[in-house]
């Protein structure tokens, strides 16, 4: 039956197989092996870890968005959650004096909160309504913090956000203010979460409830799945998960102003990860940050200071061209390969 | 005083109409969605500059060779997609993002960085029955954009092309078993977007300025006013573009401009709400369970 | 070397070829090791156009202390990095430079909301930062950082500038208008209470975000109230739309005023005989230049445009004071023995005193300049004319004609 399911023509929905969840975990489990045992054996000079912590960190930011995603809704507009989870953490922790961790939670409920707002009032929208709808709520929060600024510092931004804290685990001091090693663990830390999410959504029952949601709405309510639930829950979820990153990210800059934490860039890049990673691998998303961010900045910058984005552009378009699933689809069809000719042969 | 701020508003909805009438065209027809839009027109803008203030050819001398480049290069990019697989509509969304940056980079190397205008020549009109002054290039916007969209109207509902570009839209597949050459009318509707994104190059360099930088802004305007136009609806372009052009305008002198941004995206999603398969197309909206 | 390779495997070629550069070049590079400065810039994006004019000062004072033979027999190497306009590029970026290049300062920068971050990674990492176009107060406040220095300052800008409209424009009614950037934001606000101070009265105050294509409904309001000096905290690109709207609204101005933006060859060479009667700021201009640097800066002139076929702008000098100030103190360091380490070159840089065209350099505690005043300058039939402080004016502030 396996070998049946395998000569059929593969459909851009992932295979249907049992074997999907083997064919994600290994490679997700190598890829975090990797990620975590590379900085003690290789003992990288600090632009590395800062690099690849960044990457590690927009890794997370689109696997957060593609839970949204593999409910069938493209947003164009998670920008809104990372922008509300920065300043919420920001103002925390201007006007309050919060511990980090603590004001970052607050934006990442205040994320969440807008994403509430998402729920309630998009819940009839699909496709590009619904994208254009994301696109629009931005602005809503990005103008008001730009305008208030008797609270918010408006276009000046808020400035000398507290560094992340050091923490003092049973002996072993973690710096994450100053040393870039503890804050590459963090951002992994960040990424593992966030990935752990992603998994579930592609390979538990739950996951089968977004995956039947994704394809047939009416089919899967009529199967008894809880449409708006299923769609609730992975909405919040991802807004939650966002709004948290931007509160990490407004601590470890140190500053941040409206067009930076709001801007389009942030709701496109999780969007073209995504796609040049794989939608449905679970380390898809990932392995597009892993590979175009330190890319860019590591090599492309250096190679083409003013040309650097040619570059990336070239990278996208050549990827996109030749693996149209995704790069981590290019890597998993060499497993399917050798599962088809093992089940076949 | 009023009279002038609805003449002006007219007038940037045009522009912003303008700009959009090739995206939609092209969306609409291929479902192609192309993020270097309005780097294509900042393109065509280039050409234009290089034309008029390099070799001397006057404004309206520019056209015809925009538009003519603006259409061979959208054959191009046809070709291109045709290599991109399923699923086509994020494909193409990411592989013009890429080539969006592309464009950039090398209108960057080609053309340099400083920000370049053409000249807005000729004197304005001031009638003497009303109060207003409507500049030269307000007018070409506003007659260009009732031209260009009742053009594209009339191709759609007279021509045999027309209808079958609407039959493209509206049911790719039924289309097909009815005969109709699906991929020649996507290149068809490449080359005609092409003609309107040569067409609105000039325009955005005399009504704003040129810079590699500033096609975002531009692929933006044409995003949300197709969106929002409902898909396939040519004459919601024009109305998308002029309610644009005048909730910023008024918004902008009632509580200044830096609420523009605010008050377009609140109408953009109250109407959404109630119109989410376009403002034009009425009552049909999907229920959902 | 070819007999050598025969017999081994192409990998092993390879690898031996590789292993044979890499030995050459070292024995190449230990001969006269070169000293690396690190610059970032916009060079992409919306402020392309005056990154770039700042990594042309950078290189011209770099490629001129080559043809003068290097510091101390070494020749300079500029590594020139895009910072996106984005802070963690930047900061990206210069920790490259500084730890993968070995640059040995940095110099460069147009935005504060970058230059920032720099800073605190030139602290970090002991390198010093020479930043060409810094302006914000809050980088030179609280905690002093030894190893960040600018050549510009906030000051010298707003204390022209609100001088100038006090007492040469004497307005009826002033209005501002600015981008929603945190430097123009600063600007507008140091120029409220500077007016509120004189008790001018503000009309009004609006913010815009940059890429605003149309300021119309703003510039209906200004007539109507009867403004008469309108001040524009805008980029370039925001003059070239706003002066064209003014003509075709017909709105009566006695002055505008574009604090940046306005004093560039490019802004006037785009909107040709629509620049006259506009007014800018510029810290130097081939024609405004520090008293008793005519001739320096003649020759920069000169050979700046040999090199790159255009007018140097005062951003662009900026650039090239900025690098001029590093180059001083590698020389003083050369001079005196010293390797070219962190403590050393702010160590010359904290005692600089260099008289340059744009402005006599000496650093402060905080590493602002001590006398860093920009010029006003009115575009009168297309020349750019010094028309206040009065000791520096070539020409008389004359209030832009009434559109007929």
């Amino acid at each position: 039956m396996a070998a049946g399911r395998a000569d059929r023509k593969p459909n851009a929905n992932a295979a249907v197989s049992s074997g999907t969840r083997s064919i994600d975990l290994l490679p997700s489990a190598g890829v975090l092996l990797l990620l975590l045992g590379w900085p003690p054996v290789a003992a990288p000079a600090d632009i590395y870890l800062r690099v690849f912590g960044l990457a590690c960190f927009y890794g997370a930011l689109a696997l957060a968005w593609n839970l949204v995603a593999l409910t069938g809704l493209l947003s164009l507009g998670h920008a809104a959650f990372f922008g509300m989870g920065a300043y919420g953490a920001a103002l925390a922790d201007h006007y309050w004096q919060l511990p980090p961790f603590a004001a970052i939670g607050i934006g990442a409920i205040l994320g969440a909160a807008y994403g509430g707002l998402w729920m309630a009032t998009f819940r009839r929208l699909r496709g590009a309504a619904f994208a254009l709808a994301t696109l629009a709520s931005v602005e809503i929060p990005k103008v008001i913090i730009d305008n208030w600024d008797a609270f918010t510092f408006g276009s000046l931004g808020v400035v000398g956000i507290s560094r992340l804290p050091t923490l003092d685990l049973g002996g072993r001091v973690l710096d994450f203010g100053t040393s870039l090693t503890a804050q590459y663990y963090l951002l992994l830390l960040f990424l593992v979460v966030v990935g752990g999410f992603h998994f579930a959504a592609l390979h538990s029952r739950w996951g089968w409830a977004i995956r039947a949601v994704r394809e047939d709405e009416t089919a899967a309510a009529a199967l008894g799945v809880n449409v708006p639930a299923v769609r609730a829950q992975a909405l919040l979820l991802s807004a939650l998960l966002t709004a948290l990153g931007g509160g990490l990210y407004a601590h470890l800059m140190g500053l941040i102003e409206p067009p930076l934490v709001f801007s389009l860039h942030l709701s496109a890049l999780p969007l073209v990860l995504t796609i040049f990673g794989g939608r449905y691998r679970a380390f898809g998303p990932v392995l597009g940050a892993l590979v175009l961010y330190p890319a860019d900045q590591l090599l492309f910058h250096r190679w083409l200071p003013s040309g650097h984005a040619l570059l990336y552009g070239l990278v996208i378009v050549i990827a996109l061209l030749f693996c149209p699933r995704g790069i981590a689809a290019w890597l998993s069809w060499n497993r399917r390969s050798a599962w088809k000719s093992k089940t076949s042969g | 005083m009023w009279l002038q701020l609805l003449v002006n508003a007219f007038s940037l909805g045009s522009f912003y109409a303008l700009i959009a009438l090739g995206f939609a065209l092209i969306f609409g027809v291929t479902h192609a969605f192309n993020l270097a839009h309005g780097e294509l027109i900042i393109l065509s803008g280039y050409l234009a500059y290089s034309l008029n203030v390099g070799l001397g050819v006057p404004f309206w001398g520019v056209f015809p060779p925009c538009m003519l480049v603006l259409m061979a290069l959208m054959a191009a990019l046809h070709g291109l997609l045709r290599l991109v697989k399923e699923p086509f509509e994020l494909n193409s969304l990411v592989l013009t993002f890429g080539l969006a940056l592309v464009l950039q980079n090398l209108m960057l190397w080609g053309f340099g960085a400083d920000y370049k205008l053409l000249a807005a020549g000729g004197s304005a009109f001031n009638p003497s029955w009303l109060p207003v002054t409507v500049t030269r290039t307000q007018l070409v916007l506003i007659v260009l954009s009732l031209v260009g969209t009742a053009a594209v109207y009339l191709l759609l509902t007279r021509t045999y092309l027309g209808k079958a570009l609407r039959a493209t839209i509206q049911q790719r597949e039924a289309a097909r078993l009815a005969g109709i050459q699906v991929q020649r009318m996507s290149l068809a509707a490449f080359g005609m977007g092409g003609l309107l994104i040569g067409l609105a190059g000039p325009l955005f360099g005399r009504n704003a300025y040129l810079h590699p930088a500033g096609g975002t802004e531009a692929t933006l305007i044409a995003i949300i006013i197709t969106i929002f136009a409902g898909v396939g609806k040519i004459r919601g372009i024009l109305i998308g573009g002029w309610l644009l052009g005048l909730v910023e305008s008024f918004t902008a002198w009632l509580v200044g401009g830096s609420w523009r941004e605010l008050v377009s995206a609140v109408i953009l999603i109250v109407l959404l709400l109630k119109w989410p398969q376009g403002v034009l197309t009425g009552n049909r909206t999907r229920t959902l369970p | 070397m070819a007999v050598a390779l025969r017999g081994l495997t192409p990998l092993k070629r390879i690898l031996w070829v590789l292993l044979w550069v890499a030995s050459a070049s070292g024995a190449v590079a230990a001969a006269a090791a070169p000293i690396r400065i690190g610059e970032i810039n916009p060079l992409t994006g919306r402020l392309a156009n005056h990154g770039i004019e700042i990594h042309e000062g950078i290189l011209y004072a770099v490629e001129e202390a080559n043809a003068a033979g290097g510091i101390g027999g070494r020749p300079l190497e500029l590594v020139s990095r895009d910072d996106q306009s984005l802070a963690e590029v930047a900061v990206n970026q210069a920790e490259d430079l500084i730890l993968r290049e070995h640059v040995v300062d940095l110099v460069g920068g147009y935005v504060d909301a970058m230059v920032g971050p720099i800073s605190q990674l030139a602290a970090r990492y002991r390198t010093p930062y020479v930043a060409s176009a810094s302006l914000q107060r809050a980088l030179t406040e609280g905690r002093p950082n030894p190893y960040f220095f600018r050549v510009s300052s906030l000051e010298g800008v707003t204390a022209p500038l609100s001088r100038f409209v006090l007492e040469v424009v004497q307005p009826g009614k002033v209005a501002i208008l600015h981008a929603a950037t945190p430097g123009a934001t600063e600007l507008s606000q140091e120029l409220r209470e500077r007016f509120d101070q004189a008790k001018l009265p503000l009309a009004m105050v609006e913010k815009f975000r940059p890429g605003t294509t149309d300021f119309s409904p703003f510039l209906l309001k200004v007539r109507e109230a009867g403004v008469d000096v309108l001040i524009v905290n805008g980029f370039l690109a925001d003059h070239l739309i706003l002066v064209r709207q003014l003509r075709e609204l017909r709105v009566p101005l006695k002055a505008y005023i574009g604090p940046w933006g306005v004093a560039y060859p490019s802004f006037t060479a785009e909107l040709g005989a629509a620049a006259d009667g506009l007014v800018g700021m510029c810290a130097w201009d081939p024609e405004i230049t520090l008293a008793g640097t005519e001739a320096e800066s003649q020759r920069l002139v000169e050979g700046f445009r040999r090199r790159f076929g255009k007018v140097p702008s005062t951003t662009s000098m900026h650039g090239y004071s900025s690098a001029r100030a590093l180059l001083a103190a590698l020389q003083q360091v050369a001079a005196s023995g010293r390797q070219p380490t962190g403590e050393a070159l702010s160590q010359a840089l904290r005692g600089l005193d260099l008289k340059l065209p744009m402005e006599r350099l000496q650093f402060d505690a905080a590493g602002d300049p001590l006398t860093y005043q920009q010029v006003m300058v009115q575009i009168q039939n297309g020349r750019m004319l010094a028309v206040y402080p009065r000791e520096r004016a070539a020409a008389e502030f004359k209030p832009m004609p009434p559109l007929d």
